[in-house]
């Protein structure tokens, strides 16, 4: 992320966690200290990814603003609630930043499925998108790689979860599949793309 | 979660799970040290497909954020009563969807691992119906803490959804309701159950609500829980086409 500079780190690192891992993770202990400076680098840093990440789920800018908002808020206020056993500090972030996107697409969803139904051609923009920005980052393209090595049902199952926040049975609905195989799906797909990005070398 | 809950961790990492389920789950996380470490594994997964997701927002949310914060307490470290918790505890002017409530009692019990899985945004129900399910708060939380949960749903045709829980262990059930707006004037959601094909009423809401959580003691002997939409104050048995039918069986 932020520093943006994927070149800048040892060559052939696992790809296991993309970001520089120090800066994120410290600033954001001395966010639970209620440290605002620290808070205000901490914005800095991650909230192109948390905007970026909340409008591609919604796609809609004025939204996106508003639940970004929502999100480094909440950053702030669980900041003590992070537990770095269980991941990375731009991790928890995204978590969080995540989920706030796919509850409100949900209940945008709720009023548009009313009057559209959603139709095939959706499934087809999902995938794609993943592309279209910062195409030439080599994190990047691994993920675009590995998702690229699933196969089509996983990958279709993950991106409209993951990038349209469609819940399983609606993601079922939409690909014509069963809806304990969705569920699978998901899951093995997931495993599968883990096992390819910690394969994965940062050229 | 009928079958296997862990078979649930790979929607669960991609926040495919509706709020009930994610709320049964990381309940489930909270006994499972095991799952935990693949529920972990799988959303560091899953945040890596956010890693192209890159764009720079308006500098004005900068000031909106930095502004907000110095209006907001922060959480203390984990403590195992987390924010929206309970029912009954709506200290803030949050309007708690019911529905969410209820996804609350569930949380409560996951303790600390559900911060922001259970507040708000989408918050947008009446706190005294929140009230109102406080008197069964014990049962419903007892209900939906039944290991043999099972949860169903269905959309309305109107608009939202039904989620019925149902614990055989319990021999009850809870059907929650969370239309997305009130029927029109003079017309109520009523809520049924159906055994050997008759329908039993078993709540008639009142007009303007569009959101309940209802006890049904005995629901595993049930076949079906329907929705309607029928005249004011309700019908001894359904009059209109169903809105939503759970199949139970």
């Amino acid at each position: 992320m932020a520093e943006r500079h994927p070149g800048s780190r040892p060559h052939l690192a696992p790809v296991t966690d993309p970001d520089p891992p120090p800066a994120i993770d410290t600033l954001l202990a001395a966010v639970a200290r209620s440290d605002r400076e620290a808070f205000t680098r901490l914005y800095d840093l991650v909230a192109p990814r948390v905007y970026g990440l909340v409008r591609r789920v919604l796609r809609d800018a004025g939204h996106a603003e508003d639940v970004a908002q929502e999100v480094m808020v909440e950053v702030w206020r669980a900041a003590a609630r992070f537990d770095p056993a269980r991941g990375s500090a731009t991790g928890w972030i995204l978590t969080i930043a995540h989920r706030r996107a796919v509850d409100r697409v949900r209940s945008e969803q709720a009023a548009a499925d009313r009057t559209v139904r959603v139709g095939a051609a959706s499934v087809d923009t999902a995938y794609d998108v993943v592309a279209d920005e910062a195409a030439t980052r080599q994190e990047v393209r691994d993920v675009r790689r590995c998702l690229d090595a699933l196969t089509d049902l996983q990958r279709e199952a993950i991106t409209l979860a993951y990038y349209q926040g469609r819940s399983y049975p609606q993601v079922a609905e939409l690909l014509g599949a069963p809806v304990p195989t969705v569920k699978t799906r998901m899951r093995d797909g997931l495993i599968r793309l883990r096992d390819c990005l910690s394969t994965a070398v940062t050229a | 979660m009928t079958a296997d809950i862990h078979s649930l961790v790979g929607a669960y990492a991609l926040d495919a799970l509706d709020d009930l389920e994610r709320a049964a789950f990381e309940r489930h996380l909270r006994d499972c040290s095991d799952c935990r470490s693949d529920a972990d594994e799988f959303r560091k997964t899953a945040s890596r497909l956010a890693d192209g997701a890159w764009s720079v927002p308006p500098p004005r949310l900068r000031d909106s954020v930095l502004a907000q914060i110095s209006n907001t307490r922060q959480l203390a470290p984990s403590s195992p009563d987390p924010v929206p918790a309970r029912i009954g505890r709506i200290d803030q002017p949050r309007r708690v969807r019911l529905i969410t409530a209820a996804a609350a009692v569930v949380a409560a019990m996951a303790a600390g691992t559900a911060v922001y899985a259970v507040q708000d945004r989408r918050v947008r129900q009446e706190q005294s119906i929140a009230e109102a399910a406080q008197d069964s708060e014990a049962r419903i939380r007892a209900i939906l803490a039944a290991p043999d949960l099972t949860l169903r749903e269905q959309p309305l045709t109107s608009g939202g959804r039904v989620t019925v829980a149902v614990s055989r262990l319990r021999n009850a059930g809870v059907i929650m309701l969370a239309a997305d707006d009130a029927p029109a004037r003079g017309r109520i959601y009523q809520l049924w159950t159906i055994r050997s094909e008759t329908p039993t009423s078993a709540k008639a809401l009142t007009e303007g609500e569009s959101t309940a959580v209802q006890i049904v003691e005995g629901l595993p002997g049930a076949s079906a829980v329907g929705v309607t939409v029928e005249p004011a104050p309700g019908s001894t048995t359904p009059t209109t086409p169903l809105d939503a039918l759970v199949t139970l069986t």
